[in-house]
């Protein structure tokens, strides 16, 4: 009995006193990770944090950042509906707990292929970003719609190089998120789907916060603490047009070493709802295209894996 | 089967016994670890059962897409390697020739061909999807590479090892130019041309996984990286075993057909 008690105590001093000294972050240098950009640039997270070190590590894919996942080398992380899905069907251990950007992704062609709507698609080679992530998912449903299912070649590529494919003619079209869409439209390429006509009107979710279950149960307090800086984020983008800009502008560069043009990256924010609301019912249908696709077998539960707890308690 | 070297201790269980015992004892610890211990998350280290489930849908098609992806996996690749190695066998048996009659060819381009082996056959991606495009052709030009240099440089080398007397006794028998390679020396060389064929195959098979996966073809390389994409760790590993057995499978053929050879040509002892 005496024991009992003591693990009992036990367990609930680990549950009511934070563990982590860090907290790490992952994320990816796109404009549809805007709040994560800002929220380090302008040292939001660090400061709610107070003592607690925020580390950032900055990927390319939601395939690598699910990888870090799984190795439990991340604990928070900006990531798209279609990685965040799959991993959970897989047992990660990963829970959504705010939304972080609807639409910005855009469907361009290259220039000469004629390619005007979607109708043109067929018999083409479109490229997303990696099969089975978010673009990925929403080209399907394209296609699906338009009846060109099988009729078109996927190619998974990272979106940095769709510009070098189009240049040598490798590649007809790309559905790849913001800043990348605004990159290709400048050097040449038509916008033959914009971030509305994608999919469902521009509400479907882009980006969204996960945080591994077992460090959120270990740590409420930090979780609540990081998405209070993620909220001063995207309130500062949705407030400071310019000023956000700046800021997401000065990021990348620290990021990619490469100066966005600055008119890129306003059409790209354009393009772009930074927010920290999803639409449940586009994250269901992500899933259920997911699984027509043929990614995964059996849809996730979404009472666990979807926990607005954290964020109601902040906002 | 004759024994002309002193008997060894006599084997009770033939050796196919053993070779079942020790993958059953694999699996028995995998499943071991996975399942029963459950050391790793299904998400880092997947069950037997996970991998058997993913080898069925793999190869049993159903209203799922991706279900029978493995029997296109597979096909796909076995074609393109088996063309692949074909174009190599014959510019290796080629290029062999010709460097083995040259002498400053050998001197100059026969020493690069030791450093370009020594590559790894991925570093070449890059260049051959900027050459070729993101389609069939680079895989092709990377599994050709990696085929055809094995075979060019057992072939130049075997052609130079043949023995003095046997060159001698053709010249003697009225074979020059030509006919001395047809008749006399390119038939010597066989049994080191047939190891260098399997060298080949081994180079070529890897190279073509290697090239799959960055390229994106339909293949077993691509059906790899989509099981990484979807963090389908189950996936990856029924792909791994198939690249593993196809490509034993051929390295088995290549090595009894290397050993009936060797044995005809009098080089191996038939125990």
């Amino acid at each position: 009995m005496k024991k009992l008690l003591f693990t009992t105590l036990l367990l609930i001093g680990a549950a009511s006193a934070q563990k982590a000294t860090t907290v790490r972050l992952g994320y990816f240098p796109n404009v549809t990770h805007a709040a994560a950009l800002v929220g380090l640039e302008k040292g939001y997270f660090q400061k709610e944090l107070g003592n607690v070190k925020l580390s950032a590590k900055e990927f390319v894919a939601g395939t690598a950042l699910n990888e870090a996942f799984a190795a439990g080398e991340i604990d928070i992380g900006f990531i798209g509906p279609g990685p965040a899905i799959n991993g959970a069907v897989r047992g990660l251990p990963v829970q959504i707990i705010a939304g972080a950007s609807n639409a910005g992704a855009v469907l361009v062609a290259r220039k000469g292929t004629g390619i005007k709507s979607y109708k043109d698609l067929a018999g083409k080679k479109v490229a997303v970003p990696t099969l089975g992530n978010t673009q990925d998912i929403s080209l399907r449903h394209i296609l699906k719609e338009e009846g060109l299912t099988g009729k078109v070649t996927i190619q998974p590529l990272a979106p940095a190089d769709v510009a070098a494919a189009f240049a040598a003619k490798q590649l007809d079209a790309a559905l790849v998120p913001e800043p990348w869409g605004a990159v290709l439209e400048n050097r040449g390429g038509t916008l033959v789907g914009n971030e509305k006509t994608v999919w469902r009107n521009g509400d479907y979710p882009t980006t969204l916060v996960i945080v591994n279950t077992k460090f959120a149960q270990e740590n409420p307090e930090l979780v609540k603490a990081f998405l209070r800086g993620h909220i001063k984020a995207v309130n500062f983008i949705k407030s400071n047009g310019p000023a956000a800009q700046a800021s997401i502008s000065r990021e990348l560069l620290k990021l990619t070493k490469e100066k966005v043009d600055p008119r890129v990256l306003q059409r790209a924010l354009k393009r772009t709802e930074i927010t920290t609301s999803f639409n449940l019912d586009a994250l269901k249908e992500y899933a259920d295209l997911n699984k027509e696709a043929g990614f995964i077998r059996t849809l996730p539960d979404w009472n666990t894996l979807i926990n607005p707890s954290y964020l109601n308690e902040v906002k | 089967m004759q024994r002309t070297l002193a008997p060894k201790a006599k084997r009770t269980t033939p050796l196919w016994v053993w070779q079942i015992l020790g993958v059953l004892f694999l699996l028995g610890l995998w499943y071991l670890l996975t399942s029963v211990l459950k050391l790793w998350p299904p998400y880092v280290m997947p069950t037997p059962q996970l991998v058997w489930e993913e080898l069925r849908y793999g190869f049993v098609p159903s209203e799922n897409p991706n279900d029978g992806q493995l029997i296109h996996a597979v096909t796909g690749s076995l074609r393109r390697v088996l063309l692949g190695y074909a174009i190599a066998v014959g510019l290796g048996v080629v290029l062999g020739v010709i460097l083995s009659a040259n002498r400053t060819l050998r001197d100059t381009v026969g020493t690069w061909f030791t450093a370009i082996q020594s590559i790894p056959s991925i570093a070449f991606v890059p260049l051959a999807i900027l050459w070729f495009g993101l389609n069939e052709r680079a895989v092709l030009f990377v599994v050709i590479l990696e085929g055809t240099l094995p075979i060019t440089l057992a072939i130049s080398s075997a052609l130079l090892n043949v023995n003095p007397a046997v060159v001698t006794a053709g010249k003697n028998l009225g074979a020059k130019g030509l006919k001395l390679y047809t008749h006399v020396l390119i038939p010597a060389a066989v049994p080191n041309l047939i190891t260098g064929l399997r060298t080949a195959w081994s180079f070529s098979w890897r190279a073509l996984i290697g090239a799959e996966l960055l390229t994106s073809n339909p293949g077993l390389g691509q059906v790899l990286e989509t099981g990484r994409n979807i963090s389908n760790m189950a996936l990856v590993i029924t792909t791994i075993l198939m690249v593993g057995v196809v490509g034993g499978i051929f390295d088995q053929v290549l090595r009894r057909f290397e050993n009936s050879t060797r044995t005809r040509y009098g080089l191996e002892v038939r125990q």
